[in-house]
Parts: structure tokens; C-alpha cells; sequence
């Protein structure tokens, strides 16, 4: 893309808020999107960029509601707060065969599509190996640049990254729907951990019941084994036994503990909703409203903590896109991996060969300009 | 490793008030075996509504899909919209059941290619490959 010059122009004009910005933004998020290597770079001395003020991820079972409620939630929120933005960033996977995606959850959204104060992008998963939460984080800096109040992120809850993403957010949501036998299972691959706040969408529907009460019940006993931990962890190493309610300090050491998350008091609650007609989104909103209230000061902590993660995960894409720059696409990388197919060499010494290569190549037309 | 590079992001509209979208379906199908990533937005969208989320999408491409009819006046629609955003360097191309006799308007108006039903999936591909590439 030709603008890559541009970027503090760019940025100047995102921030200005003016007729250029919806551009400007679109454009930004273009370059983080394909370059996520680029992030740190354009995030230096971005740190005073306004952010939002609440970040939610929404993640859970393909196909269980999670457009149809963040339609419904983003409408919640441009209803309460009517002179605030709002940005919505949905991830859908890409082929892994071709590259190529269909990104379809704007379909339920459309109804925004015309609010100027609602910026709606999509981002394909792109078969990036920790590129895509990086460039994810791009974007929602972007939409806070541009003056975005609450930004809603929605991942599916399979594969590594896309849960990464939703859990890099503030709070996390995860849905689930009765009638998809894969729920239960997804839960136990690890989006149970993930969540802060549960929705069974689909309450319309005969078995949400069922599905609510199975979900309250891992939800309370993964609770009840986390908190055991908790303790195990502080009879072996703290100064003396602390057993919950009966400490000298009513409990407060407990929160004490550096790991314990923030909403270990309880497991987290379960909302019922009905998506499509549009029922128990308001409860689930006024949840989160509550949360953002009580723990902005925590969530700004962490996402001052998340830049060293950002910046590390930025060198080391930076790194990879450079050595596989060397070796060439599919297909045509035949050639210089064949000393290793042929036995030849190690795949340690190719790669000292190629991290060699990388540091002399003069002609670095892969390396991005910097701005 | 498998390390796919997208092509460019195309969006996919269809505008007007017929309910079949099997057509525009088809076409993102194609794209995206084709290596597109390609931004569906579903039937019935107005003008206004396909201009402002092709520019939040920072598309290279806008296609419409047309039955009703309407086509003349909804691309004109599409590619005054863009004018006044400044964005009239995003792509517009269509499909559907357009009058050959009417490609020519099309054409004048800005319409880049247009595609009549039966028109093989890798001309479509090719077409958009030379109109959509990205400069290095
Ligand atoms: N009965 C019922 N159907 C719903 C409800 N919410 C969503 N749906 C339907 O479920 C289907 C999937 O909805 P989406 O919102 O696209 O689900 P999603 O989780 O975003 O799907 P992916 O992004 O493809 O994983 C659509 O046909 C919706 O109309 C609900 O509350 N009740
Ligand atoms: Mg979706």
C-alpha cells in the first residue's frame, strides 16, 4: 500500500477527528494489520494517545450468537453514553489453503453501518503465529486514538490466538448456545479460564436452561479448585496457614496473593440472553458498565504492562518475517532448505546461516521503512 | 511454514430490495478460494451503508450485486458516495443481471468490470488480480 509514508499524517489526522479521520483510521489499521511488526514503531511515544475506556473481548462457540449480541450490545451502549464512539473489531479465520477469508459478522451489525459514531472492522485471523493479536492490539489502539469510548472485540474461541485476543481485552465474554454439542467441550479446551463473564445466548430456545445449569456448575467447581490452589500455594509458602474466612484479616491476605485474579471472590456469573430478540442484554450491559467503573484503575495497570509484551512480540515477528523472507514462500523454498532435506546440515546450522544472511542483507526491501 | 499473504480486502455488497444473495455468496466464495479476504455484508444495504463500511474496511474493492434492476442508479449512487469521501480510489465492480446494453453507462460512469451471470470463476479472478493488485 502506497501510504506508508504517511504514517504520522496519518495519525495526525485520526486524532484531529475531523472528516478525514474515519480514512485515516481505516488506513492505520491497515499497516498494523499487515505489518503488526510495525506496532511498536508506531506506538513509540504514542503512549499519551487517549485509549478507551473499556475493551471487551467476546469469544465463544462458532455460531453461538456472538455478532447477533454484539450488535445488541454495541446498540446498548451508543443508547447510554449517545455522544460517545464505539469501535467493533471481529476476527474470522482465514483459509489456511489459500489465505483468502469471508468475514461475514458485519452482516449482523449493519445497522450501525451508517452511525458515524460507530467504526466497524474486520480482521481475517490470517494464519499469523502471534501476528494477529499484535495487530489486533493495533487496531484497538487506533479506535482509541480516534476517540472510541468502548471498543468490543470478537474472536471465535478456537485456536490459540484468536483466545488471546479476546483475553487481551479488558473483560472478557464468552458465549455459548444450547444445541451444539461442541460447547461443553470448548469449555474444557480451555475457554472456561478465559472468561470473566458467561452468556448462554439462545435463552429462546428449550435447552438454554440445561445448558445455564451444567455451565454454572464446571463454572463453580474450576472456582472452587482455583481457590484450593490458591491456599495450597499459601500454606507451602506463606508465613503461616491461611485457611479462607478465618485469617487474622478476614480474608483480605487472599487478595493479596500477586496471581489471584481480580474477581476470585465468586465464579464469574452467568447472563441468559436472547440475542436475536434482543432480551437480558441490558442486564449483561449494566455488568460491565459496573465493572469498568470498579476496576478501571486495574485494567489501565495491565494494559501498561501488556507494551513489554507488545514490544517483545513485535521483535520477535519482525525476526520471523525476516528469516522467512529468506527462505522463501511455499514452494519455492526447495532450494535453500535443501542442504537440510539432503542431511547435509543441521537445522541449526541453517538457521545461523540464514540469521547471518538476514544481518547482511544490504538489500532489505522486506525490513519497513521507518516513518 | 505455510505463511499465506492475503491478497487484496474486497468488499462484497448487495443493494436494492430482492432477497437472493446466492450470486454475491458465490462470488465471495470465489474470491476467497481465489486468496481474497473478502468482506461480506449481506443483501438489501443501502448506498450509504456499503460506502461507509468499505471505508472503515479500508477496502481496494467494492463489488455490488444487482437483480432488482436498479443497478444504473445504485452504482451511480456507490460512486458518488465514494467521490464525496475521497475515496474514489477504491475499486467498484458489479455482477448480476445487467443488459449488456447497459455496460457501456456503466462503464462511462466509473464501473471498472462487470460480470453477467456465466462469467467463468477465473476471469472473474483474473480480472479483479490486474484491477485489485497492490503496488509493491
Ligand atoms: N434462536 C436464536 N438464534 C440466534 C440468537 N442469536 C443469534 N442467533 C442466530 O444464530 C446464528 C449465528 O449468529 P451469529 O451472531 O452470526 O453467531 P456468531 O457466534 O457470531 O457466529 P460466527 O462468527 O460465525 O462464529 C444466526 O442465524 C443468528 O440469527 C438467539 O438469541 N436465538
Ligand atoms: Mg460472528
Amino acid at each position: 500500500m502506497p501510504y506508508h509514508g504517511d504514517i504520522p499524517n496519518l495519525i495526525a489526522q485520526t486524532a484531529s477527528r475531523g472528516p478525514a479521520s474515519v480514512r485515516a483510521a481505516a488506513r492505520l489499521m491497515s499497516i498494523v494489520t499487515d505489518h503488526p511488526e510495525r506496532v511498536a514503531t508506531m506506538l513509540a511515544g504514542a503512549t499519551r494517545w487517549p485509549q478507551p475506556r473499556l475493551v471487551l473481548g467476546i469469544t465463544g462457540a462458532p455460531g453461538s450468537g456472538k455478532s447477533t449480541l454484539t450488535d445488541q450490545m454495541a446498540a446498548s451502549f451508543r443508547a447510554r453514553h449517545p455522544d460517545r464512539l464505539l469501535g467493533i473489531l471481529a476476527v474470522d479465520p482465514s483459509s489456511p489453503f489459500t489465505g483468502g477469508a469471508v468475514l461475514g459478522d458485519r452482516v449482523r451489525m449493519m445497522r450501525h453501518a451508517t452511525d458515524p459514531k460507530v467504526f466497524i472492522r474486520s480482521l481475517a485471523s490470517r494464519g499469523h503465529l502471534g501476528g494477529l493479536a499484535l495487530g489486533a492490539r493495533g487496531v484497538v489502539r487506533i479506535m482509541g486514538l480516534l476517540g472510541c469510548d468502548v471498543v468490543i472485540i470478537e474472536t471465535v474461541g478456537v485456536g490459540q490466538s484468536e483466545v488471546e485476543i479476546a483475553q487481551n481485552a479488558d473483560l472478557t465474554v464468552v458465549v455459548l448456545a444450547p444445541g451444539q454439542g461442541d460447547s461443553v467441550q470448548m469449555l474444557k479446551a480451555g475457554l472456561m479460564e478465559a472468561g470473566d463473564v458467561f452468556v448462554v445466548n439462545k435463552a429462546d430456545r428449550p435447552d438454554a436452561a440445561t445448558l445455564q445449569a451444567n455451565l454454572l456448575n464446571m463454572l463453580k467447581m474450576g472456582w472452587m479448585a482455583r481457590v484450593d490452589l490458591y491456599h495450597e500455594e499459601l500454606t507451602c509458602h506463606g508465613p503461616q496457614m491461611l485457611v479462607a474466612g478465618q485469617s487474622a484479616d478476614g480474608g483480605k491476605a487472599l487478595s493479596s496473593i500477586p496471581d489471584l485474579p481480580l474477581d476470585a471472590a465468586a465464579p464469574p456469573p452467568v447472563f441468559l440472553t436472547s440475542a436475536t430478540n434482543a432480551q437480558g442484554i441490558e442486564p449483561l450491559v449494566d455488568h460491565v458498565e459496573s465493572r469498568a467503573a470498579r476496576d478501571a484503575d486495574a485494567w489501565r495497570a495491565r494494559r501498561d504492562t501488556q507494551i513489554t509484551r507488545e514490544v517483545r512480540d513485535a521483535v520477535l515477528e519482525s525476526a520471523r518475517k525476516r528469516i522467512a523472507h529468506l527462505i522463501g514462500r511455499n514452494g519455492t523454498s526447495q532450494a535453500t532448505l535443501a542442504p537440510v532435506l539432503e542431511g547435509r546440515i543441521s537445522v541449526d546450522e541453517l538457521t545461523d546461516q540464514l540469521i547471518r544472511r538476514a544481518l547482511s542483507d544490504i538489500d532489505t526491501t522486506h525490513r519497513i521503512q521507518p516513518t | 511454514m505455510l505463511d499465506p499473504t492475503p491478497k487484496a480486502r474486497v468488499l462484497i455488497g448487495k443493494p436494492g430490495l430482492d432477497g437472493h444473495d446466492r450470486g454475491a455468496k458465490y462470488v465471495a466464495q470465489v474470491l476467497r478460494d481465489a486468496g481474497f479476504e473478502v468482506i461480506y455484508t449481506g443483501i438489501r444495504r443501502s448506498p450509504e451503508q456499503i460506502v461507509e463500511a468499505a471505508i472503515q474496511e479500508d477496502v481496494a474493492g467494492i463489488g455490488l450485486s444487482l437483480l432488482s434492476g436498479a443497478h444504473n442508479v445504485l452504482f451511480k449512487r456507490v460512486i458518488d458516495l465514494l467521490k464525496e469521501r475521497g475515496a474514489s480510489d477504491i475499486v467498484v465492480f458489479g455482477g448480476g443481471t445487467i443488459p449488456p446494453k447497459d455496460i457501456p453507462t456503466l462503464t462511462a460512469m466509473g464501473v471498472k468490470a462487470v460480470f453477467t451471470p456465466g462469467t467463468p470463476a477465473k476471469r472473474i479472478v483474473e480480472t479483479l488480480d490486474t484491477l485489485l493488485a497492490q503496488p509493491a
